[in-house]
């Protein structure tokens, strides 16, 4: 079954876009159907900073709204990804479950424990498969270096995505990127957070996590980043300015999403179908290498 | 940060008469923070903690130690208990499963309930109270998405109020020093 419940979050559908979309039309170009319930929220992760309860019952409802529909769901965000997965996992325990239930009746919903949820990638990589994926690529991206961004919540905690990745040393989104016929570099911070959940109480100590990565590429000579996370998209391009300004640099690194680069190499137009126009930094020079 | 620095001073000597000696068993009283008992203060939580490297004064090693120690106020006052990036390393790598981001959870908790909790968190529970994201709805997006041909967005916050209220995070009130 190739049906998924699309679990937006709060920030791609209205800061993002290009994430979205780029992320329909790489599943479409699949016949991976995605269904919209209009009735998901936000996943709960950054209420969990003030009541851990909160946070779960957040989580728990979504995850009952998709249930209710028999999907599984798909998500774009590693940090719902994060929020999700974990809430799955301590829902298991049956008094936990129990409880959380309690309230949900209040809205006429139940969590059985019968969800998946898996991000994108995730679902490209283990659904159709990197084999597949090399096998439908009708545009040349081979001149393209790229340096790959995870995202924390994609891969931690471990326990929360059935040993799917090893956290410190990750390796789908390198192979998706090889898939899609780019070349992903190695670097020594790639697995540095972005900051983003630090960054609405101290701005300072993001924009210190985002300057030792964008310091790092600087002399990599990379086309762009590639990740797989809107926060993190936010906080690497457009934070990109604020870096400048605070610390005197002139970075200019385009910043793409994973869907937008696969959509590139599967043949997709580059504005209308995956947004590429949308980008504060702007991949004119990326469009011009791919002709 | 720099304000922060100067509330939150390490090095002074820690004063036993002023210890809450019952703050360690309240934490561990909630199940996140059980891994508390397991910890020898190996410091392999702070190695990996992308927050210490730019900024050393942020020590999950040191924030436990001073727990189980019961500096209770220093604690839960700290402005540095809201620096932790999410990022689970400690947890990931800690050879003892304490699960430091967990228990990081509770103290954050805790600290919001005694009027800690830093105005940016406090207003982003309020807003999705009332839009069900933590964002409240601009016009430039709503116009951005039919461009694009995306479905519109639909506000159901209503839910939410209803299951979360009850925990009492719509009370919480922001701390005062915060911006």
């Amino acid at each position: 079954m190739n049906k998924y419940a699309l679990f937006l979050g709060c920030t791609t559908p209205v800061k993002v876009p290009q994430y979205e979309l780029a992320s329909r039309w790489v599943c479409g170009y699949f016949g991976i159907e995605l269904i919209d319930i209009e009735e998901f929220t936000c996943c709960g992760i950054n209420q969990v900073n003030l009541s851990i309860e909160a946070g779960l019952l957040m989580a728990a409802m979504n995850l009952a709204l998709a249930e209710a529909k028999e999907l599984d769901i798909l998500t774009l965000c590693a940090a719902c990804t994060g929020a999700l997965a974990e809430a799955i996992e301590r829902l298991k325990d049956k008094v936990t479950r129990d409880s959380v239930n309690e309230t949900l009746r209040k809205v006429d919903l139940e969590y059985k424990g019968n969800v998946r949820v898996r991000h994108i990638s995730r679902v490209l990589y283990e659904d159709i498969g990197i084999e597949k994926i090399k096998k439908e690529v009708k545009r040349d991206l081979s001149g393209f270096r790229v340096a790959p961004h995870y995202g924390c919540h994609y891969l931690k905690p471990k326990s929360a995505f059935e040993g799917f990745e090893e956290p410190d040393n990750p390796k789908t989104l390198h192979q998706l990127i090889v898939a899609a016929g780019a070349n992903p570099i190695g670097y020594e911070t790639f697995n540095l957070c972005c900051g983003g959940k630090v960054s609405p109480v101290s701005s300072d100590l993001a924009l210190l996590l985002i300057e030792r990565k964008l310091d790092d590429l600087a002399d990599k000579e990379i086309d762009a980043m590639v990740l797989q996370c809107q926060t993190c998209y936010l906080m690497y391009s457009d934070q990109q300015k604020e870096i400048n300004e605070t610390y005197g640099k002139e970075y200019n690194l385009p910043v793409l999403l994973y869907p937008q680069l696969l959509g590139l190499a599967l043949g997709a137009n580059p504005v209308k179908e995956l947004g590429l126009d949308l980008h504060r930094i702007s991949p004119d020079k990326i469009l011009v290498k791919v002709g | 940060m720099d304000e922060a620095k100067k509330t939150f001073e390490f090095k002074k000597p820690v004063s036993t008469s002023k210890l809450d000696p019952n703050f360690k068993s309240e934490v561990l009283s909630h199940s996140g923070a059980q891994g508390l008992n397991a910890c020898f203060s190996c410091g392999t939580c702070s190695a990996g903690c992308p927050i210490h490297e730019v900024f050393p004064d942020y020590s999950p090693k040191k924030l436990a130690k001073m727990v189980r120690l019961g500096m209770k106020k220093e604690v839960l006052s700290s402005p540095y208990i809201w620096y932790c990036a999410t990022c689970r390393n400690c947890v990931e790598r800690c050879p003892q499963n304490v699960r430091f981001f967990s228990i990081l959870n509770v103290l954050k908790n805790m600290a919001a309930k005694e009027g800690y909790a830093p105005a940016a968190w406090v207003e982003q529970a309020k807003q999705v109270i009332k839009t069900g994201i933590v964002f409240a709805s601009e016009d430039s997006w709503v116009k951005k998405r039919e461009e694009l041909s995306l479905p519109s967005l639909k506000e159901h916050e209503e839910k939410i109020r209803k299951i979360i209220e009850q925990t009492g995070i719509d009370k919480i009130k922001p701390r005062v020093d915060s911006e």
